[in-house]
């Protein structure tokens, strides 16, 4: 497992400017346009095929609802925002769209907010402790996820959270934990010891070196570590399906129990699942930058 | 850095780990042990638990299953997404473009992304990829009671969701492969596939085997998926561990929770058998620093 | 990143969260569904804010019921609250929900089917007194009786009937018109039926049944078995009758429709068979009455009006029916918090005799003398369906049973267990659970 030779200086930049790190290759000679017309359509059919998913989709919620699921499908049809309509006049799906974006954006702040002095901490602690924490993240990442969320129901229900979005969001830090500090203490040690010792010489304490100094070099890998928090939390469906009911479910359990519903209503999950895509999309768009800038700077280790 | 100050950085992030992980796996441990219903104390019952998952081929069935569908994504996650990476490391302006259409998979929530493949691919309900396949081969592919056709519906399913990540790893990975060596391979006269073989595949070892990890810890753990996909999974012999603890420990008819925990510590186990030449080369890692 | 292209990005940013802002507005605020009736709900509201949860599964003819009790008793600072969900998804929550000293939901729908183990695991209120007590003001006494007692157990109600379902052949007047044939009466007839159909038409199968290997199946080989006049167990002598004849007999006479049914039919849920109902794939399905209405919307199927119905055949000629009957009610989990008599309150008024009539005519109310041949379009097939039906069994091992052989079934339906040793398995599995009740 050797490390990514990483480049450091993206990291230590300190800023989100891409274009060093995305460094393009020379352009190519033009008796190689034909190889990159083909190398190009094969991308696009790469794309529409991983998109294929979300575009039928996409048709299937804008039909009338009678020809929504008609079999041999139909490719030509008057489209309709109907069962959009629907959904929105006849379901909470607005409170599941909430509870999902609420659970999501709590859960990534308080991971980053114990998780990045966590990790700081097993990058500079050279002790068997930090290895013996580091193998126990590892694990912990990949812990089945039922071991820890069917006790964690018995316990929220004793203790009167079952079914909040505190329960899911709690759940959520924790199971989040392990691959945050992994990641980010990764991005640490790419970052000179050198670099904070001089700022402790400088007079500044730890937590100050780790505010003033180490913080604001770490800029790309905390967004990278904080995308892939809210990724996950904002998909993950089992844990939500275990630690809620009425009042805190998520959009992904939400869709999960109308697969079994018929017409109208299965037209109305597909026109759910399309509402939650969307704003992913953008997201995606804009986050490919930043995974692309943090993980090059050698975050990625076995 | 002093042990105080370590206690003080890292108490929160391990406060948060014990309490909220390692005291609900204590609890699973202990269920394992017990017969127990949710809400009431359980009864001490020994190695029982234990010996009733064993008892029948059902846990080696689904773990058979569960561990050849893991190895096979994770093959084509490695091959399927370093070829990915490389079309995409290649492109100029268009990349971010690209890289921004390629993610969308990875960022549907796999119930949402299973739900819509079911709707592509299942026939009851117009799915247009089997009414293609149909239409040209004149092949009625039965996506969710033939075997080996839900198998590779879902392995078609989760290579999906994961290879956006896969690709997206490895890109990052290209980056840092230094410029001179490939110089080097070229002036070798290097083939374009010698060049990739020897040269830039060892060069991001590292990275691959991230992607590798990531893989075997998610498919191993594999739900999602096929609660959406494979309806009747137990009859056709494609149940994965994780669906089978829900099957026992959630259901209605099989709130067994005993018999379900039992069968976490044995995922977890099998997980750690699995991972074991990862953890070594952490354990290392972190060692020598 | 260049200044432009950060804009961009900032952009899109803006637009995804201002459209989830503007969408936002009118939600939260539920329009009243289509199907709700406004009736007199007079319950004593509780000081303070309370939210009554209500647990019960999606179909048009449960809706109504639903609808109605949200609308007319969400009031003052008392709100009803249900959350849209399947009826596996139903199955699951009722049991997580009564598991515990507090659950999640304070009215729950239930069926005469679960009723007697849930009762005899004291999970449910019973609710005699309150009937008594509320009888004139809503009517109560009007409820058919046999669907009171289909939802008691041990000589008390658990369960306050609002409608019952019982198996309905749906097929295709068109189709059947077309080639002369009749809507049969026996399982060889329903063979011939398709057969004629296979050959003379597109429809490749023209049978479905909702034969979902988890769940559904059971339910079929129960209404098999029923037809040939066998009952699942003798609570006299405390024994199961899954090794009988009748047993073999029945798994035989469902492996019979296979070459009539879709390859993939295990995986059918009632709404997949719909779905083959609305596409044209299937010719004729036999479903719960309650699934029946939905066929004949035009906004549902192209082929709506061609939808009719006719009583399930029976498997083997004799007077009992291809069916079951399933009274569907509203229980009072034993585990609420809240106040019985405002909960009760809310149920009797959804049951009341114009909500009743409201649910007309996706439903079969549970009122006497409701449904007339010009009530709903399926209303003379569902009289002769419940006038032919196999006893019910109302025991609280019924459904421990159910669960157990469900597996079983599957296996011998899909061709995997011979049906001999299915039937072996079956009868050892039902042998356990009832040794556990004598």
């Amino acid at each position: 497992m050797s490390a990514l030779a990483g480049a450091i200086p993206s990291a230590t930049h300190g800023s989100t400017d891409q274009d060093d790190v995305l460094h393009e290759k020379p352009r190519r000679p033009p008796r190689r346009t034909g190889r990159a017309l083909v190398v190009g359509g094969l991308l696009l059919l790469i794309c529409w095929a991983l998109l294929s998913p979300v575009l039928w989709t996409a048709m299937t919620v804008t039909k009338p609802t009678r020809l929504a699921f008609v079999n041999p499908p139909q490719f030509f049809y008057e489209p309709t925002f109907e069962s959009f309509v629907n959904l929105w006049q006849t379901t909470s799906f607005y409170s599941y769209l909430v509870n999902t974006i609420v659970v999501a954006v709590i859960s990534t702040v308080f991971a980053l907010l114990i998780g990045v002095p966590a990790a700081y901490a097993l990058s500079r602690f050279p002790s068997w402790i930090s290895t013996v924490l580091l193998v126990a993240a590892l694990i912990f990442r990949a812990l089945p996820r039922f071991a820890v969320v069917l006790p964690m129901y018995d316990i929220s229900r004793a203790l009167h959270i079952y079914d909040t979005t505190i329960a899911i969001s709690a759940a959520l830090v924790a199971i989040n934990q392990p691959f945050s500090i992994w990641l980010l203490r990764n991005f640490f040690a790419e970052i000179p010891e050198q670099l904070d010792e001089a700022a402790m010489l400088d007079g500044c304490s730890r937590w100050q070196a780790l505010r003033k100094v180490m913080i604001p070099l770490m800029g790309p890998g905390i967004l990278t570590a904080g995308i892939f928090m809210f990724l996950f939390a904002f998909q993950e469906y089992l844990t939500a399906l275990v630690l809620t009911n009425v009042n805190a479910p998520t959009v992904p359990v939400f869709i999960a129990t109308q697969l079994g519903q018929t017409l109208p209503m299965l037209q109305q999950a597909g026109a759910a699942s399309m509402l939650l895509t969307l704003p992913v999309i953008a997201f995606a768009f804009i986050a490919q930058r930043y995974l692309v800038a943090g993980l090059s700077s050698g975050s990625v280790k076995g | 850095m002093r042990r105080r100050e370590f206690a003080m950085f890292a108490g929160p992030s391990i406060l948060v780990m014990s309490g909220l992980l390692l005291l609900p796996l204590y609890r699973t441990v202990q269920w394992s042990l017990q017969k127990v219903d949710y809400g009431s104390p359980g009864e001490f019952v020994g190695l029982d638990n234990y010996r009733q998952a064993f008892s029948n081929s059902r846990l080696a069935d689904a773990a058979v299953f569960t561990v050849t569908l893991t190895l096979l994504v994770t093959a084509v996650l490695l091959v399927a997404g370093y070829v990915l990476a490389v079309l995409v490391n290649g492109l100029g302006r268009a990349k971010p473009y690209v890289l921004g259409l390629l993610l969308v998979p990875y960022v549907i929530p796999h119930i949402v992304g299973a739900s819509m493949f079911l709707w592509l691919f299942n026939s009851n309900y117009g799915g247009v990829v089997t009414y293609v396949i149909e239409k040209l081969t004149g092949v009625e592919i039965l996506w969710m009671t033939d075997t080996w056709a839900n198998r590779i519906l879902l392995a078609m399913n989760i290579t999906w969701a994961m290879l956006p990540f896969a690709m997206l790893i490895i890109v990052a990975g290209l980056q840092g492969v230094p410029d001179e060596i490939l110089e080097a391979a070229k002036m070798d006269g290097a083939s374009l596939i010698r060049t990739h073989l020897s040269v830039i595949v060892p060069s991001i070892r590292g990275v691959l085997g991230f992607v590798a990890l990531i893989s075997i810890m998610d498919v191993v753990r594999v739900f999602d998926p096929l609660v959406a996909l494979s309806p009747s999974a137990v009859q056709i012999g494609n149940e994965s561990i994780m669906l089978y603890i829900y099957n026992v420990a959630f259901r209605d008819g099989g709130q067994n929770l005993g018999l379900g925990s039992a069968i976490n510590v044995l995922l977890i186990i099998l997980i750690v058998i699995l991972l074991f030449p990862f953890i070594r080369g952490v354990a290392k890692e972190a060692k020598t620093r | 990143m260049s200044t432009s292209r950060r804009r961009t990005a900032a952009a899109a940013a803006v637009v995804a969260s201002l459209s989830l802002v503007v969408t936002g507005c009118g939600a939260g605020s539920k329009t009243a569904s289509k199907t709700a009736t406004q009736v007199e709900c007079d319950y004593t509201a509780p000081s303070g804010e309370t939210k009554v949860n209500v647990l019960a599964y999606n179909s048009s003819s449960v809706d109504p019921y639903t609808n109605t009790m949200v609308s007319s008793c969400t009031k003052g600072d008392v709100t009803v609250n249900h959350e849209p969900i399947d009826f596996g998804g139903q199955v699951q929550k009722t049991t997580a929900t009564l598991a515990g000293d507090k659950g999640t939901y304070d009215i729950i729908e239930t069926y005469s089917f679960v009723i007697p183990q849930l009762a005899a695991d004291g999970k449910l209120e019973p609710l005699d007194e309150l009937v008594e007590k509320y009888s004139d003001e809503y009517g109560l006494d009007a409820i058919n009786e046999n669907m009171s007692e289909a939802m008691s157990y041990d000589g008390k109600l658990y369960g306050l009937p609002m409608q019952a379902q019982m198996l309905i052949m749906a097929y295709r007047e068109d189709v059947f018109d077309k080639l002369g044939l009749e809507p049969p009466t026996t399982f060889e007839e329903m063979r011939s039926a398709a057969e004629k159909i296979q050959a003379e038409t597109d429809i490749e199968y023209p049978i479905a049944l909702p034969l979902l290997a988890s769940a559904d199946i059971v339910t079929a080989y129960d209404a098999a078995l029923g037809s040939l006049g066998m009952n699942l167990t003798d609570p006299d002598t405390m024994t199961a009758n899954l090794d009988t004849p009748e047993s073999a007999k029945a798994l035989e006479a469902l492996i019979s429709l296979k070459p009539y049914m879709d390859p993939q039919v295990t995986t059918f849920d009632q709404p997949a068979v719909q779905q083959q109902m609305y596409n044209g794939d299937a010719a004729m399905s036999i479903m719960f009455s309650g699934r029946m209405n939905d066929l004949t919307l035009e906004s549902n199927s192209q082929f709506a009006q061609d939808m009719a119905f006719a009583a399930p055949p029976s498997v083997d000629g004799g007077d009992v029916l291809y069916n079951t009957v399933s009274v569907d009610g509203w229980s009072i989990p034993a585990n609420t918090p809240l106040d019985k008599e405002m909960l009760f309150e809310m149920i009797a008024s959804s049951v009341s005799e114009k909500a009743s009539k409201a649910s007309l005519p996706a439903a079969y109310p549970a009122r006497d003398g409701m449904v007339t041949e010009s009530s709903m379009p399926f209303a003379a097939a569902a009289n002769e369906s419940i006038s032919k039906v196999p006893p019910s069994e109302p025991y609280p091992w019924t459904a421990e049973i159910s669960n157990a052989i469900t597996p079983i079934v599957a296996s011998v339906l899909v061709g995997k267990t011979p049906v001999e040793e299915g039937t072996q398995k079956m009868q050892a599995a039902a042998e356990k659970i009832l040794a556990e009740y004598k």
